[in-house]
């Protein structure tokens, strides 16, 4: 106890750094944890407020969570989830490891901050107006794709309609939007790394695919890592705006475009019940939290130093 | 290292335990007003008393500033002053669901069958049960009000809240833009039915190449002489029906042919190719770019609807006049279950739903600055009325409200013929409870995010889709439900006498 205190004492300066974020994290993430009971619970009010609702409601085991499960969608919906997903994560990665690379190596400092700026640009919209660029491109009669279609004498596309393409869609209206930011990452590190590599593999006469193959991407492994790892926690979560606004919400395009968010949110919108919702929310925390676990496990088996505890 | 992980564990325990103290602090607090609500209720009404109402609509410039006035005239009446609150409309279902769950102080909720919807909360303990509230306190707004509102608006047959008098019944017309039907010489005479349309859109694509013949955003849904058991849910009854069946309506003929009829119109180019993804026709409302649509009528709606697009648009039934759980709930005021001072609520309704100065003052503001009266019962806004300016639907009975200068002198005469010209649909009143099939309900809802607008605005082919639609529907559990709703549906028969 006296140890704890002396240690709080010693360190007390970086502790008090941590206190905002600590503090965010204990109203935000811990406190909330209390209201998972809610899962298991037929949530109905109650007259004195939330704590009374929470503990008056009728116990019902696992029923809110038979919803997720209980039709041929449960598939699909988390086949979709994942494997956009791992798309992001992987595509992602490499495109923003490239575009890092390609920025710290532009020799006009004053274009690369350009550059920059504008792939950072589109991280700030709002999903909403990302879906009306989207439509201004792929609307039916006056969308910018048909009219070249047109041109050129084709016969226009029903975009909103047709499965097939939206894969791609997403992919790339994702990755427009996150690149940028995750650039941005990168990029600080490679800053940081010992100019001096450079400089040596240079006299021994490396041209520039070698250096970064040998000292850029080496470098840069530990915060590959633990992106990586931090997104795989997120797996099970879909953005829900890129899902639902940027399809326009489109019934024919469910079979590809529909996740676990949207379809949580399209059962409950109307019928509100939180019981059911929080089941979703705690179902999709359990299964991140494991694989954050396994992926933490599997890195620490390779390499210790590069894993996140 | 190891040491740095076990002061970490400390500190997490340490968290752990500041957790406990505070939610059990939590607890405290709420046993305490409890306490309090039970001397404040209990004792006598000398204290002024302030109720919070909650309300729909983009929040007002001058509310505080009017509920002020409003105060001073409530306090002198019932001895209590009102607090408003605006929630937006796109907001409302989720803000109160939230605010109501988690025990925000409120004493007046509006609630309708759309927005925060009234039966199924009244069922999860949302609202107060208003049987002898309304004995004791409301004697004058039950003389006031269509006995049929009151009616149609118990839930398991309780009134959980005050629904405002207007237009009791729903009916559906077919609106048009004069301009195109004098342009064209199109007669509207002998239009009713979907089919009776077909001619008069083909001349407008014919020669109006570049307007909407056909508007309609993606919640549009082809009439059919049925009333829905859960709003756009494909469980309904016929209208004129002696056995009470309920039927999936995507099985039944008249919605096989509507939909026939929608694709052709759709492949004719007759409607919008975006239709099914469209959220709003509004800016072809304002740009005057469209040549018909349906839409819901009221007692002089073309003089209304001219009025607030600039230009004349007039209209013919599609249906009859029904009255429906939908129409009869359209829009409602609930005591809030956690309201402590019920009492004063319940005389604060009966006096807004009897009193015109009163009324008034809560839809168009303060007199002299908002608006003026020019008479009796007229009155016109003043330029500050900007600041001011309520949906009046949803701010109790319609029928006190002051007219302006374009509205006929005998407007609420004619709502009252309208009202009582309405025919009842055969399941008023009947609310089904989805309790037991909530997951299936979540499901069923999934499936019709997927097919229905598509299926509706003729945007995919019927004899394709229709199929594939019946069958998701069965597989996510629609049977289940509907023998669910059946055996409710019979029960309340037998309850009822029908």
């Amino acid at each position: 106890m006296a140890a704890f205190f002396r240690n709080l004492l010693k360190n007390k300066v970086m502790l008090f750094m941590v206190l905002p974020g600590a503090l965010w994290f204990f109203f935000f993430s811990y406190m909330p944890l209390v209201g998972t009971i809610a899962a298991f619970k037929q949530y109905r009010f109650s007259r004195e407020g939330f704590w009374a609702s929470l503990a008056k409601s009728e116990w019902v085991g696992w029923d809110n969570f038979k919803f997720l499960f209980s039709t041929n969608d449960a598939l699909l919906i988390t086949r979709n989830t994942l494997l956009y997903n791992i798309a992001f994560i992987f595509i992602g990665l490499v495109l923003s490891v490239a575009m890092a690379v390609l920025l710290s190596e532009l020799v006009n400092k004053r274009l690369a901050k350009v550059y920059q700026t504008g792939m950072f640009l589109p991280y700030f919209l709002s999903w909403v107006i990302v879906g009306y660029f989207a439509f201004s491109f792929l609307s039916m009669d006056r969308g910018m794709f048909n009219q070249i279609i047109s041109w050129f004498g084709g016969d226009p596309i029903q975009w909103y309609s047709e499965a097939k393409y939206w894969p791609y869609i997403l992919i790339f209206v994702s990755l427009w939007k996150s690149i940028g930011y995750n650039s941005v990452v990168y990029l600080a590190s490679i800053m940081g790394i010992d100019k001096s590599l450079y400089e040596a593999a240079m006299i021994d006469g490396a041209n520039k695919w070698q250096q970064v193959k040998n000292i850029t991407i080496p470098m840069l492994s530990p915060i590959i890592i633990i992106m990586t790892l931090l997104a795989v926690g997120k797996i099970f979560y879909a953005d829900f705006g890129l899902f639902y606004q940027v399809p326009r919400d489109s019934g024919p395009l469910y079979a590809v475009t529909n996740v676990i968010d949207t379809y949580v949110y399209r059962g409950l919108k109307t019928s509100g019940e939180i019981g059911m919702s929080t089941a979703a929310g705690l179902y999709q925390s359990v299964v991140g939290f494991a694989l954050v676990m396994v992926s933490n496990y599997v890195v620490r088996k390779i390499d210790k130093d590069s894993a996140l505890f | 290292m190891r040491n740095s992980k076990r002061s970490f564990s400390f500190v997490l325990a340490t968290l752990m335990a500041l957790v406990l103290v505070l939610s059990a602090c939590g607890g405290k607090d709420n046993n305490a007003a409890e306490g309090n609500t039970g001397t404040s209720t209990g004792g006598s009404s000398e204290k002024t008393v302030n109720l919070i109402w909650y309300t729909i609509g983009t929040p007002q410039k001058d509310v505080d500033r009017v509920m002020e006035e409003v105060s001073k005239y409530t306090k002198e009446k019932i001895n209590a002053t009102i607090t408003m609150k605006m929630v937006d409309w796109g907001d409302y279902q989720q803000k109160m669901q939230v605010n109501v769950a988690s025990g925000e102080p409120m004493d007046i909720i509006f609630t309708s069958a759309g927005g925060f919807d009234y039966v199924q909360n009244a069922r999860k303990g949302a609202f107060m049960v208003l049987d002898d509230l309304l004995e004791q306190y409301g004697q004058d707004l039950k003389n006031t009000i269509d006995p049929a509102f009151l009616e149609g608006s118990k839930v398991d047959g309780h009134n959980y809240g005050i629904p405002a008098n207007k237009e009791l019944p729903q009916q559906e017309v077919w609106r048009f833009n004069k301009q195109f039907l004098d342009k064209y010489n199109l007669d509207i005479s002998n239009v009713r039915s979907l089919e009776s349309i077909e001619p008069l859109l083909k001349t407008i694509k014919e020669n109006e190449p570049t307007i909407t013949a056909f508007a309609m955003d993606k919640n549009y849904v082809p009439y059919v002489p049925y009333d829905y058991v859960v709003q756009n849910l494909p469980m309904a009854v016929k209208l004129d029906t002696t056995d009470y069946k309920i039927v999936n309506i995507l099985e039944t003929q008249e919605m096989k042919d509507a939909l026939n009829l929608m694709r052709k119109y759709y492949k004719a180019g007759y409607i919008a190719p975006e239709a099914a993804t469209t959220g709003s026709t509004s800016d072809l409302m304002t740009s005057s770019m469209w040549f018909m649509d349906r839409a819901q009528t009221q007692p002089s709606a073309d003089n209304l609807w001219s009025q607030s697009y600039g230009y004349p648009v007039v209209s013919t039934p599609a249906s009859d006049a029904i009255i429906t759980n939908t129409s009869v709930q359209g829009s409602i005021m609930a005591i809030s279950a956690n309201s402590e001072y019920p009492e004063k609520a319940m005389e604060f309704l009966n006096l807004l739903n009897t009193d015109p100065v009163l009324r008034n003052m809560v839809d168009s503001g303060i007199e002299g600055v908002h608006y003026n009266k020019t008479d009796e019962t007229h009155y016109e806004n003043l330029p500050e009325s900007k600041n001011y300016d309520m949906p009046s639907y949803s701010l109790g009975n319609n029928m006190l409200l002051y007219l302006n200068a374009n509205d006929p002198d005998d407007k609420w005469e004619q709502f009252k013929t309208f009202n009582a010209a309405g025919v009842d649909s055969p399941i008023l009143s009947f609310n089904f409870d989805s309790t037991k099939v909530a997951s299936e309900m979540a499901a069923i809802q999934n499936v019709k995010e997927q097919y229905w607008s598509s299926l509706m605005t003729g945007t995919v082919e019927p004899d394709e889709f229709l199929p594939k639609a019946i069958e998701k529907f069965k597989e996510a559990g629609l049977d289940k439900v509907i023998a669910e709703a059946q055996t409710q549906l019979d029960a309340w028969r037998a309850a009822n006498n029908k």
